[in-house]
């Protein structure tokens, strides 16, 4: 069972993010919104984790937080739309929100 | 003669009206002629990050904002460089002029304000 772990809190100000990569599978999914994109920040520590994560696990993005903030994400982000984010959460088995 | 008062702000800009509301209670102590300083502390320091786009979220750009804080006599601006470090801010491209500050220099700013507020 795959699950879409979906974050919307700035990992530089709790730890949500850090115990999500705890708990992430093969096959699982992370995509951010809101303050979540700050993670793919160039040059933290929080996006060169995002970085090694195994290649079996899909890295989004919606893409209005991502230009609202001015930050472009590493090669492997895919950025979605709104549509795009509806169509993840049915390709996932089950969607996890941290709220 | 008034008394000094330090913001700091540690909100980033677009999830909510904090960041703002920071801003502007120095805008409107600076328009008294308060002395006023702000510090850009935490996810706060996003706030001065260039190239931002925050009509893609329906939001008001805090740019000309900031922009305005030494016209209106704001002039004490200060950022924290572990704040910016950590989160691959760099000096250069900050769209406002700050001092940075490292931790030890961060408690004496607090200390030589008469009053301070935490946003």
């Amino acid at each position: 069972m795959t699950t879409l772990h979906m974050l919307s809190h700035s990992p530089f100000s709790d730890s949500r993010l850090s115990s999500c990569l705890r708990l992430l599978g093969p096959g699982d999914g992370l995509l951010l919104c809101g303050d979540a994109v700050y993670a793919l920040q160039p040059g933290s520590a929080q996006c060169q984790a995002l970085e090694l994560m195994p290649e079996s696990i899909g890295l989004f993005a919606l893409d209005e937080d991502l230009s609202a903030r001015a930050i472009a994400g590493p090669q492997r982000l895919q950025a979605v739309d709104y549509p795009g984010m509806v169509e993840l959460s049915c390709r996932f088995d089950k969607v996890n929100s941290w709220l | 003669m008034s008394k000094s008062l330090l913001i700091i702000s540690r909100q980033p800009p677009w999830s909510g009206p904090t960041a703002r509301e920071a801003l502007d209670i120095a805008l409107a102590g600076g328009a008294f002629d308060l002395p006023i300083g702000m510090l850009f502390l935490d996810d706060g320091v996003f706030q001065l990050s260039t190239a931002q786009q925050p009509a893609t979220l329906q939001q008001k750009d805090l740019g000309a904002n900031l922009q305005a804080l030494p016209m209106f006599g704001v002039e004490a601006l200060y950022a924290s460089t572990r704040s910016l470090q950590e989160r691959g801010l760099e000096r250069q491209k900050l769209n406002l002029a700050v001092e940075l500050l490292d931790d030890a220099g961060l408690t004496a700013l607090v200390a030589r304000y008469d009053q301070v507020i935490t946003l």
